[in-house]
């Protein structure tokens, strides 16, 4: 495959734009795959970390599996965030699905403006089963963009 | 969808973790108003024995066809529900769970919230299982024969002692006799032990003793594709010709003194073979082969002297033919192992008397090109050896310690040392690994000069008129070398790095086959079903030969049993083909090379046993053919639209 090396993803920008009104409900939909984002979400759990509440997970079996078209639909379907959390490189439990993911989500990245979302709507990154602290922190981070993206999109 | 099936919501407050911040009766308010009426439950601790129980009286009561259960991780206890499903009689994948414990109470400080979180996933959950098929997990046989690939000391003793426990093994060996290394190491370290002596046993016993009926050895043969998965692997081989009908010929080789041709004996590093010819003496299986490169006949000019000569007749056959087969086994015991990385530094290079550590094996053993005796190229005696261990060692290219080179070198110095009496020798090391009880009594008497040097760089050559000098530049020793044996690093053979290639398997940073785990698992590949033996997992000597290929052996035993059916997960991907365009998209991406091309249908077929549910095909199929069972789009599309609701 043509994405063989694998960069880590730049920490998620922090919105730049805050929000100007009081806080707003946004609704967050979250693909993460059984093996290890899953298993880091559950041991989030275990060590009693913060979960954005307006984060849904939707469980699949691996990040491969999640096609921009079902991402796309996520929003259309009234979203404001998507994230797909993958296995780390090299320890893919279908040994490459995440790859797979990772180059769909540089590609959906690329084409989200001509379809009239804003890229900053979406976020791809990395979470082992042993990374309860990142799971936390990137959710919340990826909420609370979202939430000062409100107002200040105007596709939405 | 018209009917919304009847369904059944099992609230769990996992003895009050989770009602401590889901409020279950305010969610059960909420739940009472829902247009699909579904019929709801809480429960203490629903995972426990009792409560199962009387779930499953509840179940029957109210006889739902689908079910909901707000509890914990599915990866904790969907198994536990989906067998509580099973024993009321409804079909075990009609049930969603909710992760409420550790992704929502566990997770959210605000108990409204949390209660509003679990309330939006079970209308989620409520959508989706409308969508869910009847699945039946289906059992299959698995197959308990075995692959050995390599036949050195530990595919051999890994193919005998499967062979002991009743089952069928191939042997593959790419060479034209097996035994590996040390069967051409006329003594082994440390009791100077003879190699072929050591081995032979086995290898009687596995080409005819009791064993070598459950054993089929195929020389001359490669693997050169591999499919399939645990207790279901399909190997292609390739066997190349022999031109020898091995039923037929009694290894008198009078075709090898016959023969008019000669070409170089690669295996003993010295001496000529016939062009039909066994590579040394005692070689097994005790048959000649021919070699298509240098045989007249072969090359279309005129020759028959062997088969004028040969006493059997249809002995020696020229029109044997490469020879294709698929050998189909529940298990794959690569022992494939390693070979010595060939080293010629600069400073040595185009002189004389200048040997490797295999080349000097053979050149000490009776067998080799010199009969056993330690001469030099002109057949005159050395007055001085100087044995360079870690060459080209600890380096940049190769950082590690082969291991067995501090042994070899003791090894030859006094086998050495015996040979030739008043012989000088000396051993340049850079570190020096000799551990273990029997090592020592080789390293106590140990005469050889030990000098400490600091890589090929740090040495010189020069010819003198009292014979050729080693100098250590670091330390100015001057060092008597009429001889010189350069111990290159242990490497991965070609064959381990083709077989892990076709296998899949990953390397480590020396190309050694990587294993599960280094300590706990170091027999055990990351692909269940295959197995590691020998060096093919790193440098190691015949001791660990021959208990990884025992341990190799036994797990395959342990893991596939007679009688005991591999149960098939149906939570795969599956092809309408109705709607498959036949891009075969989905075969490139597929990391088990479960799905296949139907050529009379010209459409993409995926085999169940081979499909892990990764549904990678499902994402990429451009015509939306493919389904990825239990995780559906129509599925997914529920259960998004539920949480945004």
């Amino acid at each position: 495959m043509s994405c063989q090396t694998m960069p880590d993803r730049a920490p998620y920008p922090a919105a730049e734009v805050m929000s100007a009104g009081a806080p707003t409900e946004v609704r967050i939909v979250a693909f993460l795959c059984n093996w290890c984002s899953y298993a880091g979400a559950d041991k989030t759990g275990m060590n009693q970390l913060p979960v954005p509440a307006e984060l849904s997970v939707v469980r699949v079996m691996c990040s491969g599996r999640v096609e921009p078209t079902l991402i796309l639909e996520t929003f259309q379907k009234g979203a404001d965030g998507v994230m797909v959390l993958a296995c780390h490189p090299g320890d893919c439990h279908y040994k490459e699905g995440n790859l797979r993911a990772f180059c769909r989500a540089e590609l959906l990245e690329r084409m989200m403006p001509q379809l009239g979302v804003n890229p900053a709507r979406f976020y791809f990154d990395y979470v082992s089963a042993a990374e309860a602290e990142k799971f936390s922190q990137v959710t919340n981070d990826f909420v609370a963009s979202i939430r000062a993206l409100a107002g200040t999109d105007s596709e939405r | 969808m018209n009917h919304q099936p009847k369904t059944a919501i099992i609230l769990c407050t996992c003895s009050g973790i989770i009602s401590e911040k889901i409020d279950w009766e305010k969610v059960r308010t909420q739940l009472a108003g829902h247009p699909d009426k579904p019929v709801v439950t809480t429960d203490e601790l629903a995972c426990g024995a009792d409560n199962l129980e009387k779930l499953a009286a509840w179940l029957k009561e109210q006889g739902p066809e689908r079910v909901v259960v707000a509890a914990c991780s599915p990866r904790e206890h969907e198994r536990t529900f989906r067998n509580l499903l099973t024993a009321v009689g409804i079909n075990p994948y009609y049930l969603q769970m909710i992760n409420v414990r550790e992704q929502v109470a566990w997770v959210t400080a605000d108990p409204d919230q949390a209660t509003r979180k679990a309330a939006r996933l079970i209308t989620a959950a409520l959508q989706r299982v409308g969508h869910h098929q009847p699945l039946m997990e289906r059992h299959v046989p698995v197959r308990t024969d075995v692959a050995v690939i390599g036949a050195g000391p530990a595919g051999i003793q890994a193919a005998l002692t499967l062979a002991r426990a009743g089952r069928i093994v191939t042997l593959i060996e790419k060479e034209p006799f097996f035994g590996g290394m040390p069967v051409r190491f006329e003594e082994l370290f440390p009791n100077l032990e003879c190699g072929p002596c050591l081995l032979e046993p086995g290898m009687g016993e596995l080409l005819h003793g009791p064993e070598s009926e459950h054993i089929k050895l195929l020389t001359l043969t490669e693997v050169t594709e591999v499919k399939g998965s645990f207790g279901n692997w399909q190997l292609t081989l390739r066997q190349q010709p022999r031109y020898i009908n091995p039923e037929l010929c009694i290894g008198c080789m009078i075709c090898a003194t016959v023969c008019p041709v000669r070409r170089e004996n690669r295996w003993n590093c010295g001496g000529e073979l016939a062009a039909v010819d066994g590579p040394f003496v005692g070689a097994l299986p005790n048959l000649p082969h021919v070699d298509a490169g240098h045989c007249l006949k072969l090359n279309g000019r005129e020759c028959g002297a062997c088969l004028a000569e040969c006493p059997v007749e249809g002995a020696l056959d020229f029109n044997d033919t490469i020879r294709d087969s698929v050998v189909e086994v529940g298990a794959i015991i690569v022992a494939t192992g390693a070979e010595e990385l060939p080293v010629s530094p600069p400073v040595f290079a185009g002189r004389d008397n200048v040997f490797s550590a295999y080349a000097f094996e053979r050149l000490l053993a009776m067998t080799g090109p010199s009969g056993g005796e330690l001469v030099k190229g002109d057949g005159s005696a050395p007055a001085s050896l100087a044995i360079v261990q870690c060459a080209g060692s600890f380096d940049d290219v190769v950082t590690y310690c082969s291991g067995t080179c501090c042994q070899a070198a003791l090894k030859y110095a006094h086998i050495s040392a015996a040979k030739r009496e008043g012989l000088t020798v000396t051993r340049l090391i850079r570190e020096q690994v000799v551990a273990g009880v029997n090592a020592a009594r080789l390293f106590n008497h140990d005469h050889s000069h030990v000098i400490r040097y600091r890589g090929l760089g740090d040495l010189t050559v020069a010819e003198t008129p009292n014979g050729r000098v080693i100098t250590c530049a670091s330390s100015g020793t001057q060092i008597p070398a009429d001889m010189i044996v350069l111990c290159g690093p242990t490497v991965p053979s070609q064959g381990t790095a083709q077989t892990a290639r076709l296998l899949e398997l990953g390397v480590d940073d020396a190309g050694f086959i990587a294993p599960i785990h280094a300590l706990s698992g170091s027999f055990l590949s990351p692909l269940k079903g295959i197995y590691l033996a020998g060096t093919c997992r790193g440098p190691g000597d015949i001791r660990e030969a021959f208990a990884s290929g025992t341990a190799a052996a036994g797990v395959a035993l342990s893991e596939l049993v007679e009688g005991r059916d591999l149960a098939v997960d149906p939570q795969v991907a599956v092809v309408d083909v109705e709607q498959c365009a036949g891009c075969k998209s989905c075969i490139r991406v597929c990391p088990y090379k479960a799905i296949s091309w139907n050529e009379v249908a010209k459409t993409a077929d995926v085999s169940d046993i081979l499909c892990r549910g990764c549904g990678t095909c499902v994402a990429v199929c451009p015509a939306g053919a493919i389904t990825a069972r239990g995780f559906s789009r129509a599925m997914l599309r529920a259960e998004i639209e539920g949480v945004l609701s």
